[in-house]
């Protein structure tokens, strides 16, 4: 979910990363204390700076894209009058930064690229400075822009943060998507699930296989499992061992698992090897492990009419 | 690898045992690692907490939140001034007969986490430090 | 004198449900208990349930396996019941299989691997 929240967590923005950022940054308290007597100025010209923000970004075909109609403008523009009324609060501490991965997460949302987006600040900067000169003698407005600079340089590393999470957020999507099409378990009648292996099995895959095996016969109270490696191109003493590892666990579980598609080539490998199998139950022939699996359940298919 | 925060505890009693543990869980779950992750982790700890007090009687462990390349994960440190362990190899094979336990203890942990460092030699303590990631 | 873990009848098996860590002391406490209950009763059969341990060390392991296979020299079955997923793949990495204890997913199904009672 790609919620400012989440992307803190993902992040890893706490306390200590936020007390290293100011620093790096070099905010003090003198910058804070500075603009946020600035407060009255922010309230003033807000709404104009920020019209004038979009107006440029509208004029650019670009960025127009990403503003599709009045509501989006409106919406952004909103969160935009947030985010610079912001400016002169005179705190940052970690609601700041929840708040500054909002607007962020919203710009990131309607898929504005990053060079937009964080090239805005600039713009930001010399719509501010002008009112700044316009409105306060030259000394003050100065170090006001220096201030209002160092919080917006540190608004636009949380900015490309905010771009950074979400990339990661659909990285992690993509593994989770791709580790559940990999272990595709069947529940082929009652309490007994099949899990057909497709592909090569290495350590990682074994590991995935072992725990969402376990999670299904627990989820489906399975008492038998098929585990059908007719589709597992080589089968040599890791895999095999795997097997055997993921055996005794479903069996802790109190099922038992059976072992299909042991080709002529996978059982003179697996012996050759010196593997030792013979512990589990093993067939070659997916529908005879399936009965087997419906024997050990006190069930078996008979046939009601003559073939 | 940037450390994100540590806390020390002192290891010498059963009940230290368990309150190490559940820092280890609560870091774990908070830190991203799946249930299956987490008590791995925390099972290792367990082990290698138990081996700490029976072995050397009292040490410490050293719990880091860690991060590197955008992955999150725990590192746990325990360290003893107790009589150290002569034949590292043989005992992480495991099976070491006379010292089942501790054999156990240590070849068991070392498959339930991701990196595994051990130091030790007969009259200078032991360091065991493991590592375990969130899946991305 | 009555354990911090309860030991229930039922019929005649006995179950125990194991919530709390199962260490020095307490387990001690826990495997005399079962076994003058055993002795006591004549239990055809006992169930551990372990459906509340979230962490099984090997120690915890070692005092479940030696207290099944001390009840199985007094002539009692056990069945060990409710290990989460979590515990099964992590005992199995560490190398532990806890070979030769029954398993089963729950109390209804271990109760199904227990003998009928005896007349």
């Amino acid at each position: 979910m790609n919620s400012p929240v989440n992307y803190m967590q993902r992040l890893r923005i706490d306390d200590k990363e936020l007390r290293a950022r100011r620093a790096f940054y070099e905010i003090t308290d003198e910058d804070l204390a500075r603009l946020a007597g600035l407060r009255a100025f922010g309230e003033r010209n807000g709404a104009a700076i920020v019209d004038a923000l979009y107006q440029l970004l509208l004029e650019q075909p670009e960025s127009r894209t990403f503003f599709p109609d009045d509501n989006t403008v409106s919406h952004v523009k909103a969160k935009q009058r947030d985010y610079f009324l912001g400016l002169f609060q005179g705190r940052l501490d970690l609601a700041y930064v929840e708040d500054r991965l909002r607007v962020g997460a919203v710009h990131e949302r309607i898929g504005m690229p990053p060079k937009l987006y964080i090239g805005a600040y600039s713009r930001y900067l010399r719509l501010l400075f002008d009112r700044l000169l316009a409105e306060l003698p030259v000394d003050e407005a100065h170090a006001a822009y220096r201030s209002l600079a160092k919080i917006v340089a540190f608004d636009k590393g949380l900015a490309i943060d905010t771009y950074i999470a979400a990339n990661l957020n659909t990285v992690a999507r993509h593994q989770a998507a791709i580790r559940e099409l990999s272990t595709p378990v069947i529940r082929v009648h009652r309490r007994i699930l099949l899990l057909p292996l497709v592909g090569t099995v290495d350590s990682h895959r074994a590991a995935q296989i072992m725990e969402t095996l376990l999670l299904r016969v627990v989820e489906e109270q399975a008492r038998a499992v098929i585990v059908d490696i007719a589709g597992v191109p080589t089968v040599d003493t890791m895999v095999a061992d795997h097997l055997l590892k993921t055996t005794e666990a479903v069996r802790l579980l109190g099922a038992e698992t059976i072992l299909t598609g042991i080709s002529a080539q996978i059982a003179r490998t697996v012996v050759q090897l010196g593997v030792d199998i013979s512990t589990m139950h093993t067939r070659a022939r997916l529908e005879d492990g399936i009965e087997l699996a419906l024997a050990l359940l006190g069930r078996a298919i008979t046939t009601t009419k003559a073939d | 690898m940037r450390v994100a925060s540590s806390t020390e505890l002192p290891i010498a009693t059963e009940s230290d045992v368990v309150i190490v543990r559940r820092r280890v869980r609560e870091l774990a779950q908070r830190n991203g690692l799946d249930s299956f992750a987490t008590v791995a982790i925390t099972t290792a700890v367990s082990e290698l907490a138990r081996n700490v007090l029976v072995h050397a009687k009292r040490g410490s462990s050293m719990i880091e939140e860690v991060e590197s390349d955008a992955r999150r994960g725990l590192r746990v440190a325990f360290r003893d001034q107790g009589p150290g362990i002569p034949d590292i190899e043989r005992v992480l094979v495991g099976g070491f007969s006379t010292a089942k336990s501790l054999g156990l203890g240590l070849s068991g942990s070392k498959r339930l986490v991701d990196e595994f460092h051990i130091d030790s030699s007969v009259g200078c303590g032991t360091v065991v430090t493991v590592t375990k990631w969130a899946r991305f | 004198m009555p354990g911090p873990i309860p030991i229930l009848r039922v019929a005649d098996n006995l179950l125990v449900t194991v919530q709390t860590d199962l260490h020095d002391a307490v387990a001690d406490a826990f495997q005399e208990d079962l076994l003058v209950t055993i002795e006591r009763t004549g239990a055809a059969g006992l169930l551990i349930d372990v459906s509340g341990l979230d962490l099984v060390d090997s120690y915890v392991a070692r005092v479940l396996v030696d207290t099944a296979k001390m009840a199985k020299l007094m002539g009692t079955e056990t069945v060990i019941v409710g290990i989460r997923p979590e515990v099964a793949a992590t005992l199995v990495r560490m190398g532990f299989t806890m070979s030769g204890v029954r398993t089963a997913l729950n109390i209804d199904e271990g109760l199904l691997l227990l003998p009928r009672p005896r007349k």
